[in-house]
């Protein structure tokens, strides 16, 4: 069972997930959707990400693996060129920098399209359509606790509260 | 800091931002068809430059590098646009690139796969270009990672990658909203390419954090790219090229060059889509500081290298010196540093002249000064080399000429096409923002 | 990749300024040698021409005491090229016996290895080279005809070398001092240019590139080159 409701400001969506939070519900079962991207403290809405990390972690795998692509390329088939050892890691130097980096906007990319849930199959959550300039909140909840859940929204201000599917 | 004098209402945004959208006008068809055209004319010459060989350039012994390699420095440079405005800005936190940041970043994007193919114009056996890359072959080989061409391969790879990823994420809630309300087959587009965005918190945060992170990594690249396409011509041992100095002066050049073009787009925007009300002279007056500032720099740089040179009395160094400052090539090279130096000065320093015509045309002085400027970097050196024996002079051909014109026109038309797909102006990020630096 | 009873050569050349008139003799040699593409004054002008040897003229003095100085400038076989490491495709590189080779048909015309080349030596195919009837009757079987988008080089004659190697190793004998000239070596009226092994101390150009007169060109720059030039002594 999933409720409703569209905010006018911030203030009020924050009063509103402080309420919810008191009240019982996770941070997971929550959802804001608004036409721009908006701060929440954390007490009030709780979404940890690991993407800083899983980023450093992917930069230094693709250079890795460049370190040894390289050298093993150069090794394969060794040829002399003037003034200039085999494998030389300050000349080939750019070439694991450049790649780190790539590995860093790669998993930047593919962390962001996984955290963000989009491009997920399966059955999603019904979204609310809001009104443009206002600000929608979705609380998913069991059906016996849906009519304090809509006293709640309705005390710290929210209107046009409803179910949804 | 506010950059509105009064805050826009909401829906007069997404109207104004979305207008452009829809229709074209008979300008705009006239101008896209002249430019195609171009395009067209400069894609016959390469075609028969494919077909004849590379001897239809004007390029011979000893200049083997001309026209095509002056235009490659450039558009890379040209491409720095985006990640000034975008990274550094975005990472200072500075609120008044937001109008500018997406023709900033389809500027890099453009300017990238344009200059990205000149180092495969150049080539004498352009189809084998993909030996380049390294593959598992017949031959066993791979390709000289020890060489600065590969390190170039590598650079604008990844900085191509980057650029394209750095304009397709905050342009996914722009579709998505821009899906809701379309028709046809741009809905179909929009849909698509919006990847199922609902604008959730999850999805914001999670764009957010990608944003802050892609900007750090983009600026570390935009640094390296040119700096290795610096390296092409510092790591030769040719007079007046084995300079460290090459490396943070082509970025700064590349930067100084990236900002005017992005005030010409601007200015152009702004008078035929009439975006007076969002690229505000307040916009115009602090692009024009930094141009200022690149300029400055620019002198800097061209005045240590130059004096460093001059000083040291090398003869072979002397020769090719003499040649940009008194010899063959002193037209080109007094109006360089006019171009770059003494028109941004008086027009951008002084307030009262400083106005947002002005700025275009300082602008318009500086493409031409820092084109001159990496012509006067490569023809020179090669032309005047070590042993007298082989000096020679080069003159371009209308194949580069054709080419070159058509790499100007292909930007536009690349442009004009997405300026009609999608709003050059970031509608998400430019809305009055209801959070606490509103 | 030298048999066991075959010595490990490296090949160097000397050229005696004192001897050399000018004549140029070396470079018709090597044009019909290695099937050079056409040079006339037209491509001459357009700085066109491909001439893997060529003789550089340097004045000294004002008119009337001139002086003239020939210089044949050919590839300079350097041990520490710089062209070589900055091709992208592994087109050239030193090879066992001190070669700088040049590998047509892995090319594909960066034209990095010629801005980096500080003799100039290196020379490009800028169009499929043509030669009028009946001049293609007169091509070297021995030598590979460069298609255009290539860049070439004197590889000091390398097919004569292979020839002079495979003839001694059916022989069962080592390469003789003075059996391998290249064209320009043995065209040479003046008998000014001398080739021959630089790892065995008594071949002719050993001694010559241990001489008080000798000298390598652009020397500071640390190429290394394996042609030695000696000064004239007049």
């Amino acid at each position: 069972m999933f409720v409703a409701a569209e905010f006018r400001d911030r203030e009020g969506v924050i009063r509103a997930l402080r309420d919810l939070n008191s009240d019982g519900c996770r941070s997971d079962d929550i959802a804001v959707f608004s036409d721009e991207a908006i701060e929440f403290p954390r007490d009030a809405l709780h979404r940890p990400s690991h993407m800083s990390f899983v980023v450093v972690m992917g930069a230094i795998t693709l250079c890795l693996v460049a370190i040894g692509f390289v050298y093993f390329t150069q090794y394969n088939y060794p040829i002399i060129t003037g003034g200039m050892p085999t494998f030389s890691f300050w000349a080939t130097g750019v070439v694991f920098y450049e790649l780190t980096m790539l590995g860093a906007i790669i998993t930047t990319f593919l962390w962001f399209i996984w955290e963000s849930g989009l491009l997920r199959r399966g059955a999603r959550k019904p979204t609310p359509t809001v009104e443009p300039g206002l600000i929608a909140l979705r609380v998913e909840c069991e059906s016996n606790r849906s009519d304090g859940v809509s006293d709640l929204l309705r005390s710290a201000g929210a209107v046009n509260i409803r179910t949804l599917g | 800091m506010s950059t509105l004098t009064k805050p826009i209402p909401y829906d007069e945004v997404r109207r104004d931002l979305w207008r452009p959208l829809s229709g074209a006008s008979p300008t705009y068809l006239i101008t896209l068809l002249v430019l195609s055209a171009v395009v067209l004319w400069g894609l016959c010459a390469w075609g028969y430059q494919l077909y004849e060989g590379i001897g239809v350039a004007g390029i011979r012994r000893p200049v083997f590098w001309g026209f095509y390699l002056v235009n490659f420095v450039f558009w890379i440079g040209i491409s720095h646009a985006g990640t000034l405005i975008s990274a550094i800005l975005r990472l200072t936190d500075a609120d008044w690139r937001k109008p500018v940041t997406r023709a900033a970043e389809a500027i890099t994007v453009f300017a990238l796969m344009i200059g990205g193919l000149f180092p495969i114009i150049h080539l004498g056996r352009a189809w084998l270009f993909f030996w380049l890359f390294p593959y598992p072959n017949s031959r066993l080989l791979w390709p000289n990672f020890r060489s600065p061409l590969l390190w170039d391969v590598t650079a604008i790879s990844t900085y191509l990658t980057g650029s394209t990823i750095y304009l397709f994420l905050p342009l996914i809630p722009d579709v998505a909203q821009l899906g809701r309300h379309a028709t046809g087959w741009r809905r179909r587009l929009y849909r698509m390419l919006s990847l199922g965005w609902t604008g959730s918190d999850q999805q914001w945060h999670a764009l957010e954090r990608a944003m802050k992170l892609m900007a750090a990594t983009i600026l570390a690249v935009a640094v390296s790219v040119h700096t290795v396409v610096s390296w092409d011509f510092s790591m030769s041992i040719a007079p007046m090229w084995h300079s460290t100095i090459f490396g943070p002066y082509f970025v700064v050049g590349a930067i100084f060059s990236g900002i005017a073009a992005l005030l010409i787009v601007m200015s152009i925007l702004r008078k035929t889509l009439h975006l007076e009300q969002y690229l505000t002279p307040h916009h115009f007056n602090n692009l024009a500081k930094l141009l200022l500032l690149m300029s400055l720099l620019w002198f800097y740089f061209t005045t240590a290298e130059h004096l460093t040179v001059w000083y040291g009395n090398e003869p072979k160094e002397m020769n090719v010196f003499g040649a940009r400052v008194r010899g063959p090539f002193a037209p080109y090279f007094w109006t360089m540093v006019f171009c770059n130096f003494v028109v941004p000065f008086v027009l951008l320093g002084i307030k009262k002249l400083r106005t947002i015509t002005t700025a275009t045309i300082a602008s318009i002085t500086v493409l031409i000064g820092m084109w001159l400027e990496r012509f006067l970097i490569i023809i020179p050196t090669l032309s005047f080399g070590r042993l007298p024996a082989a000096w020679g002079r080069y003159s371009p051909t209308w194949v580069e000429v054709s080419i070159t014109c058509a790499t100007f026109a292909a930007m536009g038309v690349l442009y004009l096409l997405f300026s009609k797909l999608f709003p050059i102006v970031s509608v998400w990020e430019f809305e009055p923002h209801q959070g606490p630096d509103a | 990749m030298t048999d066991t009873n075959q010595p490990t050569h490296r090949w160097g050349m000397a050229i005696d300024l004192d001897r050399c008139t000018g004549c140029q003799a070396c470079v018709a040699a090597c044009h019909a040698e290695n099937n050079l593409p056409l040079s006339d004054p037209e491509s001459a002008a357009k700085g066109r021409a491909v001439h893997w040897i060529r003789v550089d003229r340097y004045y000294e003095g004002e008119f009337p005491n001139i002086r003239v100085k020939h210089m044949p400038v050919l590839c300079q076989q350097c041990d520490e090229a710089p062209c070589e490491a900055v091709c992208p495709v592994y087109a050239t590189y030193k090879n066992p016996e001190g070669l700088n080779v040049q590998v047509y048909n892995r090319c594909v015309g960066t034209r990095y290895c010629a801005n980096n080349c500080p003799y100039s030596v290196r020379f490009f195919n800028w169009f499929d080279p043509v030669w009028p009837e009946p001049l293609e009757l007169q091509h070297n079987p021995d030598v590979s005809i460069r298609m255009g988008g290539v860049m070439e080089k004197c590889t000091f004659c390398i097919q004569r070398i292979k020839r002079a190697e495979t003839e001694a190793k059916g022989e069962n004998r080592a390469v003789a001092d003075g059996e391998v000239q290249p064209a320009c070596v043995q065209s040479c009226p003046a008998e000014a240019m001398v080739f021959g092994d630089l790892n065995d101390p008594e071949s002719k150009v050993s001694r010559m590139a241990a001489s008080g007169r000798s000298t390598r060109l652009l020397e500071e720059l640390g190429t290394e080159p394996k042609v030695f030039y000696l000064t004239r002594a007049t």
